[in-house]
Formats: structure tokens, C-alpha cells, sequence
């Protein structure tokens, strides 16, 4: 009788650790799994992340918008505006190639100096193709100088300051 | 022996337990410690330094006076600035000397566009020879400068001007 509540005060002390023990492994487990969504959610904002970096540089570095100098190498973080206003034609002439260069994207040019009066146009869609189910849009923004070799002053043309907005869809 | 079996398997399990626990810990740690994203920094970095690039190469349409009809923010006004003072500018731009019009003009286009952004930035024109402020008063944004934080930097632009260098800088921050 006495071994026998002995065996039994012994057999609920290894449940007890039992259960404890497999409460542990569902916590690690849970957390565990947490873990991976999370991580994977990170993952993939990631890549989307890169997306727009990568679509942002290769705006600012197109040679169908950036400056050039005759011979010499282009101008950093400038934009040509005799190239910016047939821009749009260009692109949508060729969307094929440019939706395999930026995919689901928005590209436009806005000049903030100087003002543009009534009227004028201070805006430039360069690229625009909208994802119909789009879930998340990630803005990226960078400043350029606006070069108009139409507004000279002693041979030397203008340099105006802008905005480029690169937006990519998801 | 009975009871050092038991003292030992309490040992096992206690192990088990910190083992388990200190998983958790560096689990949360990893999270934690996660670092800035990359497109952040990416971005901050190349925005101050094309920011300073275009404001610095921008030719002003309004102004008389000086040699040039369109003189440019760096070249033009900011050697003006840097040489003549407020008090003898050779350029008079929108009614006003070149330090005053550079000072507005660079509040107004940093204020439009990084300002607007939401980030905090201030910049800086100085001798380098004394270390003297062109400017009588600071441009900073309106959401804060970044003095005393982890800052990205334009990197120094000098201008030769007829009173010395000039070094140029522009601070973006979060």
C-alpha cells in the first residue's frame, strides 16, 4: 500500500515534468513559427525594398534623361529637359522594353525652381505602368538638377532644380 | 544513490530549461539588434549628396547687377557672398543682397522638398580659413537639424572664392 502511493506521488511527478516539458517545446515551437513569418514577411520586404532601389538608380542613370557633355562623361543627378519633354513619347512608344527595365512603376519629373508660371507645365510623367491588384507602393525621392540648354545665358545653358519620384508597385 | 540519481536528473532538467531560455533570449536579441533597412540608408546617402550636387550647380533667373545673367547658386552668388558681404553684393537678386537671397533661397528649396520628406537636415557654408559661417543666421529644416545625430553627409564642396575656400556641406538625417 505504501510502495504503491510511492509508485503513484513518483508517476505524477513525471507527468507533471512531462507536461511542463512539452509546454516549453509548444512555446518554442510557436515562437518558432512566429519567427518565420515574420522573418519571411522581412524577406520579401527586402527584395521589394531592392526592387526600388534598383529601379531608382536606373532612372537617375538612364542616358535617355540624364545630361551629357558632348565627348566628355555625364553630369551626375541631372536631367536634360529637351530629352525630359519627348520623354513620355519615347517611352510609351516602347513599352515593351521598358516594362522588362522597371516593371510595375511610376517615374515623373517635377521642377520646383524655377517656378513655372500659370499655365506651364512643371510635371513630367516619364514612365508610368500601374499594377491593377497592387497591394503596397514603396515612393523613393531624389533631387536633380534640370538642365535647359534652350535657356542659355553666355553660351552656358540653365540649371533649373527638381524632384524625381520613383514609385514601384507590388 | 536513490536521491543522487534524483539530484541529478533535477540537474538535466534545470539545464534543459536554461538552454531553452537562453534560445529565447537570442531569438529576441536577433530581432532587437536588426539593422537600419538598406533602403534607408541607401537613400539618405545618395539624397544628400544629389541635393547638394543640384543646389549647388542651380542658376538663379531674377537677378541684376553681377557679371552673369543667370549666375548659378555655387559659382556666382555663394562667391559673392563669400567676398562681399551683404553690404557691397554685386548681385541683387529678388530685391535682396546675395547672402539674404542664397539664405531664403536654400531654406525655401530644402524646406520644399527634404522638408516636405519629413527629414530632419541642416547645412553649412564656411572659410575654411577661419571657419567663419557665410550666413549670418543657420539653415536647418523645420522638423530639426542634425547635429547631435547619426547624420549622412553630401560630402565637402569647395569653392575657390576671391576671399579663400569655401566648404560647402549638407547633413540629412532621420
Amino acid at each position: 500500500m505504501k510502495q504503491s502511493k510511492r509508485a503513484q506521488i513518483h508517476m505524477s511527478e513525471t507527468i507533471a515534468v512531462l507536461f511542463i516539458f512539452f509546454i516549453l517545446v509548444l512555446f518554442g515551437s510557436v515562437f518558432y513559427y512566429k519567427y518565420s513569418e515574420i522573418s519571411f514577411k522581412q524577406q520579401q520586404e527586402e527584395m521589394f525594398a531592392k526592387r526600388a532601389i534598383d529601379t531608382t538608380t536606373k532612372t537617375l542613370f538612364l542616358p535617355e534623361l540624364l545630361c551629357s557633355k558632348g565627348e566628355s562623361g555625364a553630369e551626375q543627378f541631372c536631367v536634360d529637359m529637351t530629352k525630359l519633354r519627348s520623354a513620355e513619347t519615347v517611352f510609351n512608344n516602347n513599352k515593351g522594353y521598358y516594362f522588362g527595365m522597371f516593371s510595375y512603376a511610376n517615374i515623373t519629373v517635377q521642377q520646383i525652381y524655377p517656378e513655372v508660371v500659370d499655365g506651364g507645365v512643371d510635371t513630367w510623367i516619364v514612365y508610368n505602368n500601374l499594377k491593377p491588384d497592387t497591394t503596397k507602393i514603396e515612393p523613393t525621392y531624389f533631387i536633380v538638377t534640370l538642365k535647359d540648354e534652350t535657356h542659355q545665358s553666355e553660351g552656358k545653358p540653365s540649371y533649373g532644380f527638381g524632384v524625381v519620384k520613383v514609385e514601384v508597385y507590388s | 544513490m536513490s536521491s543522487r540519481n534524483k539530484g541529478q536528473m533535477e540537474m538535466a532538467g534545470l539545464v534543459v530549461i536554461v538552454i531553452l531560455i537562453t534560445l529565447g533570449i537570442l531569438f529576441m536579441a536577433q530581432f532587437a539588434l536588426k539593422d537600419e533597412p538598406s533602403k534607408k540608408i541607401f537613400t539618405r546617402k545618395e539624397l544628400a549628396a544629389s541635393t547638394m550636387a543640384a543646389l549647388m550647380k542651380t542658376t538663379v533667373v531674377d537677378c541684376t547687377g553681377g557679371p552673369t545673367q543667370f549666375p548659378q547658386i555655387e559659382g556666382d552668388l555663394l562667391d559673392d557672398c563669400a567676398v562681399w558681404g551683404n553690404e557691397y553684393s554685386q548681385y541683387v537678386c529678388d530685391g535682396q543682397p546675395s547672402c539674404s537671397f542664397l539664405h531664403t533661397k536654400i531654406e525655401e528649396l530644402l524646406g520644399e522638398t527634404l522638408g516636405v520628406w519629413g527629414k530632419k537636415y541642416h547645412f553649412v557654408s564656411e572659410k575654411v580659413s577661419t571657419g567663419m559661417s557665410v550666413f549670418e543666421e543657420k539653415i536647418e529644416g523645420l522638423n530639426g537639424n542634425c547635429e547631435d545625430r547619426e547624420r549622412d553627409t553630401s560630402g565637402d564642396f569647395y569653392l575657390p572664392s576671391g576671399d579663400g575656400l569655401v566648404r560647402s556641406v549638407l547633413y540629412v538625417c532621420e
